[in-house]
């Protein structure tokens, strides 16, 4: 690694801990301007006990003296409060254990959708005109004009209704958290999108770069046509397709929300639609927050991809 | 002894959507062991398409239509033609290799120099893996390339356009050839670079007894280094013979004004070149009779329907023409003589022989 190297993540980091601070001041911010509070709904409580509520989380002072705590609480202790929800619950230990299950979906709905995506779109350019190539094309098509609450739940029909219906009850997708087998079926629902944009992008990519005057010195030197392929062809047609690999981290991650949401995955993603519906502000502000950095470092980690693959850049 | 490659009525056509372009319509030629032979004429004449074809590379939607690309000194030649994908891929940059016009694209910018230089050794089995990776530096410094030991871990964008086309032709030479095409080597390229290079090529032929298909549209190059040439127009051989023979004694118009329109040394610096005037066919639809009539002074009637055979003009000297320089010179002396004639009009737009003092203005030849 070189000296541009660390400097430009130092410079990045620092980009990172920025949009933290304006994110979660904006979220800080907007949410006191909503009417209510969180404990507006709850049966048990009188005025006086509301009051104490407040008091105790600090609700009643103003909102930049209630911001300034916050902020020296995460600065200092890495502490995003405690939730006005689940009480007592302090909220950092809380996020990162439905962290570790968001970026496991995640990283399973990434893998599908880069292996997937590039497998396809290296068949249908090398096959160009042929049926693979029709069939793929029409694949990411339809995959990609299809919103991932729709894929999920026709994913769920079929997995769960259908393949309960087709094997008679000893065979179906068992919707939940926690073993293996239950993470496929929402990673597809969530990587099918971002999987066709990068099918497309990996054919056109391919279908440009083996015109290229290189692929053809690569032919003209005899070698086999995998070496032509993988290590000239390919090589070069993931250039651009790297570049499309953080805006699909960022929908990867927005898109979790609906995904979790919908197939009852304790994740991030459900905790932050949850949160929202429980006006449980405190956790809203930190995921929010959390959202921010973890886009932020996806991002990071794929723009240090780039001089790995293309030796023309350097930071 | 038989020729190292024999062309034998090499036809590579083009269907397209409307129509053929027959790009390469029967051209027959030979090139012998350790030979430099030249290929001239303008863009679009069919060169390209005719080493393409020699490799088997032709683009799509191209294709060798008819004929046959005899390869090999001893014992029995092979038709590339002919020949499988696995004998195809071993052919190609280990019997013969082939260099390109444009050495900013030709190399591979995501990859190393040295292993774009050994992965042409590794691709075939005259050398070891280890004696691969031995011989990158020493090839390396073969084709000039200073520093070469320390340039190795170079990617191609840290080198120029003439180090880059010096790498082209060490990695064409890494598998020790016996036949090298190089396809408009130096027009990429400064003049003065150009030069080093066509040097480069000429002492890489006398050292390495590589024969050469020296592919330009610059006659000048042609006289430095080839010791036969041969004149394409509208994808056929117009005329073919010795460098010396066809300088001294162009016999077909074209050849003839390609020599014209020649800047050369010895005049004066501001002498008045000529350029041949007109566009070279449409290749889809050419026209009938002698491919050339349209652009030619000197053509007479049976130009315009009888295509000439390309016949023997004089010892090893052949030309496609059916009134050659020697009479044209006689008959038409006028015509030869004036910078500018006047061409009786086929079409609503008529030919004409234009003055230059540019030698490199578009319009010009050029390829
Ligand atoms: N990819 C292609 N598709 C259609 N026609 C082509 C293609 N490549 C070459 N041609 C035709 O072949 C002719 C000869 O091309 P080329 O061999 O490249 O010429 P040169 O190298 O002499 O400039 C051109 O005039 C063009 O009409
Ligand atoms: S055949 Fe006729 S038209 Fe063709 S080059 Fe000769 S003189 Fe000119
Ligand atoms: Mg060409």
């Amino acid at each position: 690694m070189t000296r541009g190297t660390l400097l430009y993540i130092g410079q990045r980091t620092l980009l990172i801990v920025l949009t933290a601070f304006i994110v979660s001041s904006i979220v800080f911010i907007g949410v006191h301007q909503l009417p209510g509070n969180a404990f507006v709904g709850e049966r048990r409580t009188s005025a006086a006990s509301q009051q104490a509520l407040l008091q105790h989380y600090g609700l009643d002072k103003p909102w930049p003296q209630q911001y300034g705590t916050w902020v020296t609480g995460v600065l200092t202790r890495g502490d995003l409060g405690e939730s006005l929800k689940q009480r007592g619950q302090k909220i950092t230990p809380l996020l990162l254990r439905e962290a570790r299950v968001s970026v496991s979906l995640g990283l399973f709905a990434m893998a599908f959708c880069i292996i997937f995506g590039m497998g396809l779109g290296i068949l249908a350019a090398v096959k160009q005109n042929t049926w693979i190539d029709y069939v793929a094309s029409f694949l990411a098509t339809v995959g990609y004009s299809m919103p991932n609450f729709v894929t999920a739940f026709l994913l769920i029909l079929l997995t769960v209704t259908g393949f309960y219906a087709w094997s008679g009850g000893n065979f179906y997708e068992d919707i939940g958290w926690g073993k293996l087998e239950q993470i496929p079926v929402p990673a597809i629902a969530l990587g099918l999108l971002p999987m066709t944009l990068i099918t497309r992008l990996t054919r056109a990519s391919m279908l440009e770069v083996i015109r290229q005057d290189y692929v053809r010195t690569a032919w003209a030197k005899g070698l086999r046509s995998r070496v032509v392929i993988v290590r000239h062809a390919l090589r070069n047609a993931l250039i651009p397709v790297i570049t499309v690999l953080g805006p699909i981290t960022t929908g990867v991650i927005t898109g979790s929300v609906v995904i979790e949401y919908l197939f009852g995955i304790p994740g991030l993603g459900k905790e932050f639609v949850s949160s929202i519906f429980q006006r449980d502000y405190n956790v809203v502000i930190a995921v929010f927050t959390f959202y921010a950095v973890l886009v932020g470092l996806a991002n990071l980690a794929v723009d240090l991809v780039y001089p790995i693959l293309d030796p023309r850049i350097r930071y | 002894m038989a020729p190292l490659l024999q062309v034998e009525d090499l036809k590579t056509h083009f269907h397209l959507r409307d129509g053929v372009v027959k790009a390469v319509d029967g051209i027959t030629f030979h090139v012998d062991k350790g030979e430099t032979v030249g290929i001239v004429g303008e863009s679009g004449s069919g060169k390209s398409i005719t080493s393409l074809s020699i490799m088997r590379l032709v683009p799509e939607p191209g294709r060798i239509v008819h004929g046959r690309i005899l390869f090999g000194a001893n014992g029995q030649p092979k038709d590339v033609v002919k020949m499988t994908d696995e004998e195809i891929r071993d052919f190609r940059g280990s019997d013969v290799s082939m260099i390109f016009q444009d050495p900013m694209t030709s190399l591979n910018p995501v990859l190393r120099i040295g292993f774009q230089v050994r992965e042409a050794m590794s691709a075939h089995d005259r050398f070891s893996d280890e004696q691969s990776k031995s011989r990158v530096v020493p090839l390396l410094k073969k084709v000039r390339i200073p520093g070469a030991a320390d340039r190795t871990k170079a990617f191609p964008h840290q080198f120029s356009g003439g180090m880059r086309q010096r790498v082209m032709i060490a990695m064409g030479l890494s598998n020790e050839p016996s036949l090298l095409i190089a396809d408009e080597p130096t027009t990429a390229l400064d003049v003065t670079v150009q030069a080093q290079i066509i040097e480069l090529l000429r002492d890489l032929n006398r050292e390495m007894g590589t024969a050469i298909i020296l592919i330009t549209h610059n006659l000048a190059v042609v006289a430095s280094i080839c010791t036969r040439v041969i004149v394409m127009y509208a994808g056929r051989i117009v005329e073919e013979g010795y460098t010396r023979d066809i300088f001294k004694n162009p016999q077909h118009p074209y050849t003839w004004s390609l020599l014209r329109s020649m800047p050369r040394l010895d005049a004066a610096r501001h002498s008045k070149l000529l350029t041949i005037s007109g566009l070279p066919p449409d290749m889809s639809n050419p026209p009938p009779g002698c491919k050339f009539h349209p652009r030619c002074r000197f053509r007479v009637d049976r130009c315009l329907e009888e295509e000439p055979p390309l016949g023997e003009v004089g010892p090893n000297q052949f030309a496609r023409c059916w009134v050659l320089m020697r009479n044209a010179l006689v008959t038409q002396p006028e015509k030869a003589a004036a910078a500018e004639v006047p061409i009786p009009p086929l079409t609503a737009e008529p030919a004409q022989i234009d003055q230059r003092s540019e030698p490199d203005r578009p319009g010009a030849v050029k390829a």
